[in-house]
């Protein structure tokens, strides 16, 4: 499928800002299931610099400065994006979910990297709550991608996707206590069960192109930025689960950017001088098929 | 003092195990070849004579204002024990090779962390080892990889009973501590001076000489004459004194992250009006809490975007931002085979036999003997340090990956002086290595310690001796001395915030004393006389101290006070709390004053001392004036002072607050009318806490009349001490500074003041309306409200230091949300 993606973030205060230093991580990956064409981030008011490097985890991130004076600040990146279909290697997906764990699997070549995956990080901590709640899918001995669709199914079921129910401050507890949240929640909450019990997985960022309503028009900028993660397979895969809406992350879904979990890769995050008292946030994602 | 020593050592000693090495007496009794030398001159230092050299330290230290602050806790006296650690060149050697091995080491392993990693996928290093350490910042990987990030590192050595060295720890982000050996070799050197020139030892300072050279080196691109900068977290900083003193010697500015700003991924300092490049910094502020925007978040001592102008090669951080990972403790046992891979050669200089847990075997060795182990967290964020107790083994097996266990240390020992003469204490000694040239030269001397805990531990000097006469100090021949190394003045907004407020609070802990000597001569004569002219000028002058730090002031108290606003910096207008404040100034600006300040606090809390130690209430009035002696020396020390921004904001400061203390003085007392007595003394006390007293004199004959002190404190234009005089003054200071226009906020505030003072008229003020003089309190009422809205002006446009960064969010975190 190819896709237009126009994301655009928008930040308005209530008095005059000085300088704003942001990071963005809003350019989709180049992968071997996603190609990515034209690809643009514009920054208004003009940034006075503005940079794209590669991070840590090979994403794309944009430093951009603004050092004029304004009250309303808008990130807009707009690319063009093809994704594949992935084919799978199902001898792979059955290992049993046991011998996928970095730490035992030295013969695998990129076990050693796969290993910061498993660690705990600030927000998704190896909670027990958690260890014993994916202890219920990871059965003794069973294969891999069944262990961990049964897992996503569970979480899809056990816990209410709400609007408001969380914040970006939510503890993997609190998510437990609420049963109710948002995808980056849902995401944290995976990565937590499988990353407990020694597998390795990544917190994703990206989008999803949704379907118009039956009989209706798109409606642009209706669709949103969204989360999933990605699980290591030992051979060279990774195997990418949206608990949200309990599927596979296919080729409805563009790949933006990957790390330890929303903390690494938040789509636009900076710096502000100024005396202003409010701040309003509006995103707008739009994932147009072309 | 060596016989008495070497007694204490033959002393059988408590201690299981095998005896400590002793770096003065060798097992047979006989001295070490290093204190051979020494002996002759070590011959003459008695016990007593010991005593008192050790005072003299006191003294020196407290002079040169040299604090320290343990973590948490409030700053206290630097401490330095009289006796060096002195090592022969023969037994130095092993560890200077050791060192510049182990550094070049370090240094080779940050470049793989932050570059290709092969070190983690060949497993010479397990990965979890890194990725689990909060010093790994994956903020500065994904760029080109700085070759050389480590400049400087330190690492703390011991000796096993052998008398092998071996390494502790090794710290290499923001290595502190130099500026303190620095000191301690200043002091010893004048303390032990024929000591000093018998033993042949190297000199320090060109090493000195080594550091600068490399920070000046380590400027990126072709600058040629690169600004480097010390980057501090501020005076409240646990090292503040080391930090200025490393900036001053090495005559770079010492800056705090608002005084620096990005652009076009450029740092910048703020000077004063325009913006200059820098080109190095050197950071003493924690890797994590250097840039908000991509490090922490909640940083004030930053410099927003410093990550990115690092990614961009326009500026060089050292050492290099995420050099703390390898400070890393479970790196130790990985080492010798990291070496091996990367240098081609073995591991010369051990450290301390450590257990990383997160290699199971390891864990199952020493797991039955994890209690005699010493058991910390890899990057030592366990707030407590060493982890003990029964949930230790739990804390462990849910990430063994974040432990390691280490042998307890087998210190050398060395003589130091107690109560009962010089005793035999368990040591550890700070290295400083730095890069020169291709190779890595480790400081031939460094930072002794005396193993304590719980309080500020007793640091040493110590000497390594030459092994030739004629051998050149630090073996450095190449190095140019430094001349005329002065920082250049770093006018930024914030030093010359610093400098008002020195000036500020040096004249508010004056005009204080003198109110206290004053209250108490009169309370000294009149408190059993409350009905006398002298009692009720008492009561007067005690409704001011009222005013000034509101307390009860009951009489059978009343020497309690005054002890209280000398002594407790806890008490609001207290003197002490105002030195205090003048201090925490001064050390923001250390690098830009006169070393003889520190003199003058030396003098205070010498005076401060005699205070708390002597119940005698005549002390009071000693202190006070010793401390008031010791603050006109520091308008001595100012009046030496370049004529620059900084000295200008100085004054600008004192003549403030001289105002201010003048309308204070006068409302209250000369506003009203008591008998013509108290009046009388009620006058006379105001002359003489407004120092005009002898002014007075000579201008008035001795007569004192109401409209005469008001003329003297209020419009002579040659009382250096009246409003006129010193609103006059602030204005031509003001007139100097680069951002005035003539019609700046501050400059029409002090027009109106002088249109105001110039609008009164003296008769009509002294007119009494019943008890009081209304149109003096309305003028003092004017005078004060025009005065403290100058004050504010003066901070705003010419001190307004940098906002506060804060986060895109501001209402409250939030995130977008998503399906």
């Amino acid at each position: 499928m190819r896709y237009r993606v126009r994301h655009t973030t928008t930040y308005t205060y209530d008095e005059d800002v000085s300088d704003s230093y942001g990071i963005a991580h809003v350019t989709p990956r180049e992968l071997p299931w996603q190609h990515v064409g034209q690809h643009d981030v514009t920054v208004d008011p003009g940034a006075t610099d503005q940079w794209a490097t590669s991070d840590h985890y090979g994403n794309t991130r944009t430093y951009f400065q603004v050092d004029q004076p304004h009250r309303v600040l808008q990130v807009e990146a707009v690319s063009d994006v093809e994704v594949l279909t992935e084919v799978r290697d199902e001898e792979a997906d059955a290992q049993p979910w046991e011998a996928c764990r970095p730490a035992g699997r030295r013969d695998v070549v990129d076990a050693w990297s796969a290993t910061e995956l498993v660690l705990r990080s600030e927000l998704v901590p190896h909670a027990p709550l958690a260890h014993a709640y994916g202890a219920e899918s990871l059965r003794p001995g069973r294969p891999l991608v069944e262990a961990a669709m049964d897992l996503m199914h569970r979480i899809h079921t056990d816990f209410t996707y709400e609007q408001g129910a969380s914040t970006v401050t939510s503890t993997i507890d609190d998510l437990f206590e609420a049963r109710a949240g948002v995808c980056q929640d849902f995401a944290h909450l995976t990565l937590a069960c499988l990353r407990s019990h020694g597998l390795a997985a990544r917190y994703v960022s990206g989008y999803l192109a949704t379907d118009p309503p039956p009989g209706k028009e798109r409606i642009v900028g209706a669709d949103a930025s969204h989360a999933w993660v990605s699980l290591w397979v030992p051979g060279g895969t990774w195997l990418a689960l949206d608990p949200t809406n309990d599927q596979l992350a296919g080729e409805r879904y563009v790949t933006t950017a990957w790390g330890r979990d929303y903390a690494d890769v938040p789509p636009v995050k900076g710096v502000i001088y100024s005396e202003a008292k409010t701040s309003l946030l509006d995103v707008e994602v739009d994932v147009a098929p072309v | 003092m060596l016989q008495d020593y070497s007694a204490a050592v033959a002393q059988p000693t408590l201690t299981a195990g095998p005896p400590r090495y002793d770096e003065v007496v060798a097992p047979d009794g006989s001295l070490r070849p290093a204190w051979k030398a020494l002996a002759g001159a070590a011959i003459g230092l008695t016990r007593e004579e010991l005593q008192r050299i050790s005072g003299d330290v006191v003294r020196f230290l407290s002079d040169d204002g040299v604090r320290y602050s343990r973590p948490g806790e409030s700053p206290s006296w630097w401490r330095l024990d009289p006796v060096p650690i002195v090592v022969s060149a023969e037994e130095w050697a092993p560890l200077e090779v050791g060192l510049a091995q182990r550094t070049e080491l370090l240094n080779a392993i940050l470049v793989d962390l932050y570059g290709p990693q092969t070190l983690l996928s060949s497993r010479v290093i397990p990965p979890e080892l890194v990725f689990g350490h909060a010093g790994f910042l994956r903020e500065l990987r994904g760029g080109p990889v700085d070759q050389h990030p480590l400049l400087v590192s330190a690492s703390d050595v011991t000796r096993t009973a052998t008398g092998d060295w071996q390494v502790l720890a090794d710290r290499t982000g923001a290595p502190s501590g130099i500026g303190y050996a620095m000191e301690n070799r200043r002091v010893i050197s004048r303390v032990v001076p024929e000591l000093y020139r018998g033993a042949g030892l190297h000199r320090v300072a060109p090493f000195f000489q080594a550091v600068r050279a490399a920070m000046i080196d380590a400027a990126p691109g072709e600058a040629s004459d690169p600004r480097v900068v010390l980057l501090s977290p501020g005076p409240q900083s646990e090292t503040a004194y080391d930090q200025a003193f490393v900036a001053s010697s090495l005559g770079f500015p010492l800056v705090q992250g608002s005084d620096l700003v990005v652009r076009d991924g450029i740092v910048w300092m703020r000077a004063f009006g325009r913006l200059e490049r820098v080109d190095v910094i050197v950071r003493r502020v924690d890797a994590s809490y250097t840039d908000p925007l991509e490090l922490r978040g909640d940083s004030h001592l930053g410099v927003t975007g410093l990550v990115e102008a690092v990614r961009r090669g326009t500026v060089r951080v050292v050492n290099g931002l995420g050099s703390g990972v390898v400070e890393n403790l479970g790196l130790a046992p990985f080492l010798a085979r990291a070496c091996e891979v990367l240098l081609d050669e073995p591991l010369r200089l051990p450290s301390i036999r450590s257990y990383w847990l997160g290699d199971p075997d390891e864990l199952e060795q020493v797991r039955p003997r994890l209690e005699e182990l010493t058991v910390r967290t890899i990057d030592r964020t366990d707030p407590t340090g060493a982890l003990e107790g029964d949930d230790l083994l739990r804390r462990v097996e849910a990430e063994p990956h974040r432990f390691v266990a280490q042998e307890r240390p087998h210190h050398s020992q060395a003589p130091a002086l107690g109560p009962f003469g010089v005793q035999p204490e368990p040591v550890v000694i700070r290295t400083f290595t730095v890069r020169h040239g291709s190779a890595y030269r480790t400081l031939l001397g460094g930072l002794g310690s005396i193993m304590e805990t719980g309080r500020v531990p007793r640091s040493k000097d110590v000497w390594v001796l030459k092994a030739r006469p004629d051998e050149p100090d630090q073996r450095l021949l190449e190095v140019l001395p430094m001349t005329n190394v002065r920082a250049p003045a770093a006018m930024v907004p914030r030093v010359l915030e610093d400098m008002f407020w020195f000036g500020r609070y040096a004249e508010r802990a004056e005009d204080t004393l003198r109110l206290v000597i004053s209250a108490h001569g009169l309370a000294q004569d009149f408190r059993s006389r409350p009905w006398s002219a002298g009692g009720q000028t008492l009561r007067v002058l005690t409704r001011k101290l009222r005013d000034l730090s509101p307390s009860p002031f009951e009489e059978d108290a009343f020497d309690d006070e005054l002890r209280s606003l000398l002594l407790d910096p806890f008490r609001p207008g207290s003197v002490a709390q105002s030195v205090a404040s003048l201090r925490d100034a001064a050390q923001a600006v250390r690098d830009q004053l006169s070393p003889d300040v520190w003199r003058v606090f030396g003098a205070i809390d010498r005076a401060a001392g005699t205070l708390a130690d002597s119940a005698l209430s005549h002390q009071v009035t000693d202190t006070a004036g010793r401390m008031l002696t010791a603050i006109s020396a520091l308008h001595g020390v100012c009046d030496s002072m370049m004529r620059d921004d900084g000295w200008r904001m100085i004054m600008v400061g004192r003549a403030v607050e001289r105002c201010q203390q003048v309308v204070r003085l006068l409302d209250g007392t000369v506003t009203e009318r008591r008998g013509i007595d108290v009046d009388r003394d009620v006058l006379t006390t105001v002359l003489m806490v407004a120092e005009s007293a002898v002014t007075h004199r000579r201008r008035y004959r001795g007569y004192v009349r109401p409209a005469g002190v008001v003329e003297l404190l209020m419009f002579d234009a040659d009382n250096p001490r009246s409003i006129s005089f010193n609103v006059d003054r602030a204005a031509e200071l003001l007139r100097a500074l680069p951002a005035s226009t003539g019609s700046t906020r501050p400059e029409r505030l002090l027009a109106d003041l002088q249109g105001e003072l110039a609008s009164l008229e003296l008769a009509s003020l002294v007119v009494i309306e019943g008890e009081r003089r209304p149109h003096l309190e309305q003028a003092v009422a004017t005078v004060r409200g025009l005065l403290s809205r100058f004050a504010d002006a003066v901070l705003e446009v010419h001190l307004a230091s940098a906002p506060t960064p804060r986060s895109f969010d501001l209402t409250r975190p939030t995130r977008e949300v998503a399906p």
